[in-house]
């Protein structure tokens, strides 16, 4: 595990002051405030980019704190989504409901899906538990096809209410600020979770469950909180989208096969069981995809431009990312971070194992260093 | 009465059809213990084997196929030794790369042979009436051909060298390396059979239904549902399995709704996983 | 985020000064006025005021198609629009102005479509948008058509919830029209229309309707299920079947069993597995209504000859020359795109020659003058003359079903003896290249 290694000592407070934090944490926090005066220097497309983009990193996330950490992979993430974002929609479209009121709604069902999944998962162990999951969005969806009077098949409902009244031309960045502050709120939430002692326990049952039952706590419990946490937050992401440009209530924006799977992926690339890494994949995951689509080169073979073929390409890239960097991108960047900072003061002993003792201490020399000649704001 | 016998006939047609689609799955369940999520996409490379050889090449339909057969058995070989074989330890990453490449297939289908459907060539035309219902001879060769390749592979298994070693394998990797068996050899083998045995679902599917880039989705659900009920990894028990859901599906069609008739395997899938994971002729996961 | 500011202005506010404002609201909002000053980035697009032809080197014309690269009712929208522009480029454009055709891909898909529709107006500035197969893709856009108040033009869609948001909403939503196809309930009465014309010639005594349950055959449905049986008809059996359905086996056994002489159809997602099972199990029902796979010239080939013998509903085809410029159209697609067009092909071809005419007559491209003009405007194109119902009409800015107007044909795949097969035009009679013809097998 990537996480930071300085869990006991020290309170709350402490840990986040960011003169103590580690070098890459403070370059996450840079990254964030970048991030929030963003719209100032790009374009209003590339806000509307990003701004989906954000969601894909909350759906990523609430992935990761159940599947990443505690190891039950869900291979359907994409059903709190949907429940959370239908919910909100046809309370919106059907009673009139105003969207600050009816997401909330949206993530106390989507929570107790979570429930309703997590706790007969239990029973299940890997590939079992992963069926379930896999399976759950496709009951989901025959339903919606079932009882198309209703979620109107997999079309999916359109003409929800915006947030706050916004428009989608002019209300671009209001937007993006939604989705950027859901992003930093549920990074805040998740963090401050898989960081304290909650986290380490559920890191544990991934590895050794019967030690964790044997320590005197119950790991279903824990699983189980895993799971309604996750829920709820995919369902909060999903009901917040259905009221924004970025996103309808539709099994396409939802919780199609390809959605869940990409949910996975940009976890899984972003770097899993860390929470940061799956935000950072999600966001990158919509980056990639929208760049390939606007690439006109074509490709020989099939004879036809890469922008129409993007999710194509896009999972094929995948499939050599996943081979070439199995930890992630953000674990990668960290341990090959350390190595240059290692190789700079010569003892290239070090091991790229990103948990040892001269590796540790090697490494929060050069963040002293580093925090010296460019932090002078931090005083 | 005339409805019982139609449903009798309907169920026992469908059920072939299914029985014949899940077997690759299983068997790959069985000796590898593998998850194939790619399972799908074997379906759609013999089904699309078979248009591009015949309705695009121009070949006969005969050696069209045996191309389509021969694809998705050459598919079964790139899939194992280019992923499965590097991930072997690791159930979940086998997934999602399965699950990936099944992705890559579909749109690569999709944007090779295009969205619209494509018709398949039949094993036979023409239909003919019994017990008061409309059964097509390709049905009925569907039928037949399950059959004969269930009877096949039961024979392969029990009384071949080669069979006896795959079973030795399904049982114990590291049992049947002490007895001199290449597990690496068997497992290759078990995935070519398997990706062949997909191809000629596929094959059959898209004769009957037609050939879309999404004609693999469904069957892999179905395989799920059928595997998991009969018993993970137990042929017998997928045969028993097909025949139950096939069974099922019908007569949710026939008495209760057409609409409800995807869903149906779905629940008996979660329900079966729920009230008796190990299925009704499996064993206990070896792990 | 305070959003106490943003909810000042009212929605229906629509003149340019509040739209300017908005912007200008919604961001100091979300950002603080700190930022105000860096946000202003866009100016009014003008749409409401008047924005003379003259002044434009260009007219930029945003697309809106499925797949166009392999989807031959995306090509179709793509490539009509497209081929509408570069003749009218040839000609010295509008008075000197070139129209410049923008498409992007909607991939079918709601969501997609909204996205591409805002890049449209956002990045590529467009003046008009033409486009948009599947109803569910256009009413996904309908807000955002009237948020950006650039006049729309549909061209694949049917559903007429659309047209009743124009006429509930009309200072909202008056700048979607729809110039073809004919809108679902209209759809509904042409299939009525025709059975009442030919139901003695074909000699059916009784039909089965089967209708896909996607949103566009919802009125097509009603219409049916109220009007069908005026016609003589027994009505056998009607269902409407699930979105995405792949094994039509049930259903045909259920067609059959109610002893129906013909199944009679609104498919359009779903058409190709039911043409090719009926056709490979030899069903002994006939097979008409429409089926928009149906309506591709290049069909017979790509199922195979499933086709043989199915009848469908169509705006248009190479061999019926429902105007003077029908024919001429097709054969200049064909040279310039290798293939003939579907139905969207000639819709999207008259509705982009619809807005130059309508632009080049009021020379003034402002979203009102469009909007206003089109109203007024009857032009003759390669489906008829599209002219459109006022706003108080409940199908407000759809175009008009008239037998003098816009009066579909339906047509017939029959085998032409050497392996390919042609559409024959069936009906309306003065179009008609051949008679009916019952499947052998029946």
């Amino acid at each position: 595990m990537s996480n930071d290694n300085t869990t006991g000592g020290g309170g709350l407070a402490r840990r986040l002051n960011p003169l103590r934090l580690p070098l890459r944490h403070r370059l996450g926090l840079l990254g964030l405030a970048g991030m929030a005066v963003l719209p100032r220097l790009v374009s209003t497309s590339f806000v509307v980019t990003l701004s989906l983009a954000y969601f894909w990193g909350v759906y990523a996330m609430s992935w990761d704190v159940v599947s990443g950490y505690t190891g039950q992979i869900s291979f359907g993430h994409g059903v709190f989504f949907a429940v959370g974002g239908y919910t909100s929609a046809l309370l919106n479209l059907g009673y009139g409901i105003d969207p600050v009121l009816s997401i909330p709604v949206g993530v106390v069902l989507a929570a107790a899906a979570g429930l309703i999944i997590g706790v007969p998962a239990l029973r299940l162990r890997g590939p079992y538990l992963s069926l379930v999951t896999l399976v759950a969005p496709l009951i989901l969806t025959q339903v919606f096809i079932f009882r198309s009077d209703v979620f109107n098949g997999e079309q999916g409902l359109s003409g929800v209410s915006p947030l706050f009244g916004l428009q989608t031309f002019g209300g671009e960045v209001a937007f993006y600020y939604v989705a950027f502050g859901l992003f930093v709120f549920v990074l805040a939430v998740l963090l401050l979770v898989t960081r304290t002692d909650a986290g380490a326990v559920l890191t544990a049952i991934r590895e050794d469950p019967d030690t964790v039952a044997a320590s005197g706590l119950n790991p279903s419990k824990f699983k189980i909180m895993a799971f309604v946490l996750s829920a709820a937050i995919g369902g909060l992401a999903g009901a917040v989208i259905v009221h924004t440009p970025s996103g309808n209530a539709s099994p396409t924006t939802l919780m199609t096969i390809t959605v869940n799977v990409e949910v996975i992926i940009a976890a899984i690339l972003g770097g899993m069981g860390t929470i940061v890494g799956a935000g950072v994949g999600g966001i990158l995951l919509i980056l990639l995809r929208e760049q390939l689509a606007g690439i006109a080169w074509t490709v020989p073979v099939i004879g036809q431009p890469v922008s129409d073929i993007n999710f194509l390409v896009f999972a094929l890239i995948t499939l050599v990312l996943l081979f070439v960097m199995p930890g992630g991108i953000v674990r990668t960047a960290i341990i090959a971070g350390r190595r240059v900072l290692d190789r700079g003061s010569g003892e290239d002993t070090v091991a790229t194992d990103g948990g040892t003792a001269p590796a540790r201490r090697v490494y929060e020399r050069y963040t002293d260093r580093l925090r010296a000649a460019f932090g002078g704001d931090d005083r | 009465m005339a409805n019982i016998l139609q449903f009798f006939v309907q169920s026992t047609i469908r059920s072939g059809l299914y029985a014949l689609v899940a077997i690759g799955f299983t068997l790959i369940f069985g000796v590898g213990g593998v998850l194939n999520l790619a399972h799908g996409a074997s379906i759609l490379v013999g089904a699309y084997g078979v248009y591009f050889s015949v309705s695009v090449l121009g070949l006969p339909t005969a050696v069209g196929f045996l191309a389509g057969v021969a694809a998705a058995g050459v598919f079964g070989a790139i899939l194992y030794l280019g992923l499965i074989e590097q991930f072997t330890t690791e159930p979940i990453m086998v997934m999602i790369l399965t699950l990936v490449t099944s992705i890559a297939v579909e749109l690569l289908v999709l944007n090779t042979a295009g969205a619209q459907p494509v018709a398949i060539p039949q094993f036979a035309s023409g239909n003919f009436s019994l017990a008061g219902t409309n059964v097509q001879f390709n049905q009925l060769a569907i039928f037949v051909i399950s059959w004969v390749i269930i009877g096949a592979l039961f024979a392969f298994i029990n009384y071949t060298r080669t069979g006896k070693a795959i079973l030795a394998v399904s049982m114990s990797e590291k049992g049947a390396s002490l007895v001199g068996i290449d597990s690496h050899r068997i497992n290759l083998i078990t995935w070519v059979i398997a990706g062949a045995l997909a191809g000629v679902a596929g094959i059959a599917l898209g004769s009957q239904l037609a050939a879309s880039p999404v004609l693999g989705r469904t069957p892999l659900v179905l395989s799920f549902s059928i595997v998991v009920l009969g018993g993970i990894g137990s042929i017998r028990g997928s045969v028993v399995g097909a025949y139950l859901i096939g069974f099922l599906e019908v007569f949710v069609i026939q008495f209760v709704s057409s609409d409800l008739s995807g869903i149906a395997p779905l629940v008996v899938l979660v329900l079966a996983l729920l009230v008796k994971p190990e299925g009704l002729f499996g064993r206990e996961l070896a792990e | 985020m305070p959003d106490n500011d943003i909810d000042v202005v009212p929605d229906d506010v629509d003149d340019e000064w509040s739209l300017s404002r908005r912007k200008a609201v919604s961001a100091a909002g979300a950002m603080g006025a700190a930022a105000l000053a860096g946000c202003s980035d866009s100016t009014d697009d003008g749409s409401e005021a008047s924005d003379p032809l003259a002044d434009r080197d260009t007219l930029r014309v945003g697309v809106l198609a499925p797949l166009p690269s392999n989807n031959p009712i995306g090509a179709s929208i793509a490539n009509g629009a497209k081929l509408a522009a570069d003749q009218i480029n040839a000609n010295d454009g509008l008075d000197g102005t070139e129209l410049e055709v923008i498409v992007k891909d909607t991939e079918e898909a709601p969501q997609t479509g909204r996205t591409r529709y805002g890049e449209l107006i956002r990045d590529e500035n467009v003046d008009v948008t033409v486009g948009v197969f599947t109803s569910e893709v256009l009413l996904a856009i309908m807000d955002d058509i009237a948020g950006s108040k650039v006049p729309h033009i549909t061209t694949g869609a049917a559903t007429p919830e659309a047209s009743a948001k124009v006429n509930e909403e009309y200072d909202t939503y008056k700048y979607h029209f729809r110039a073809g196809p004919i809108n679902a309930h209209h759809l509904g009465e042409n299939l009525v229309d025709f059975l009442d014309a030919k139901i003695d010639e074909i000699g059916w005594d009784s039909v089965a309707v089967l209708v896909e349950d996607y949103a566009w055959t919802e009125p097509v449905s009603e219409v049916l299920n109220d009007q069908l049986a005026d016609t003589g008809v027994e009505v056998a059996m009607t269902q409407r079947y699930p979105a995405g359905t792949e094994d039509f086996n049930p259903i045909y056994n259920e067609v059959e069993n109610s002893g129906a002489d013909a199944a009679y159809l609104a498919m359009a997602h779903t058409g190709t597995p039911a043409v090719i099972q009926w056709a490979q199990q030899q069903r002994p029902f006939e097979f008409a209504g429409i089926h928009v796979p149906m309506q591709l010239p290049s069909y017979y080939d790509a199922v195979n000859g499933a086709c043989a013998y199915g009848v469908t509903q169509n705006s248009a085809t190479p061999q019926a020359a429902v105007t003077d410029t029908t024919v001429p159209f097709a054969d200049d697609y064909n040279e310039a795109y290798g293939s003939y067009p579907v139905y969207t092909g000639y819709i999207s071809y008259d509705a982009v020659n619809q807005y130059a005419d309508v632009v080049s007559e009021s020379g003034d491209v402002g979203g009102n003058a469009v909007v206003s003009g089109l109203e007024d405007s009857s032009y003759t194109g390669t489906v008829g003359t599209l002219e459109y119902y006022g706003r108080d009409d409940e199908f407000a800015h759809d175009v008009k079903y008239d037998e003098e107007l816009v009066w579909p044909v339906f047509q017939q795949w029959q085998p032409d003896g050497e392996g390919s097969g042609t559409q024959e035009v069936i009906f309306p009679d003065d179009l008609a290249t051949a008679d009916y013809q019952t499947p052998p097998w029946i």
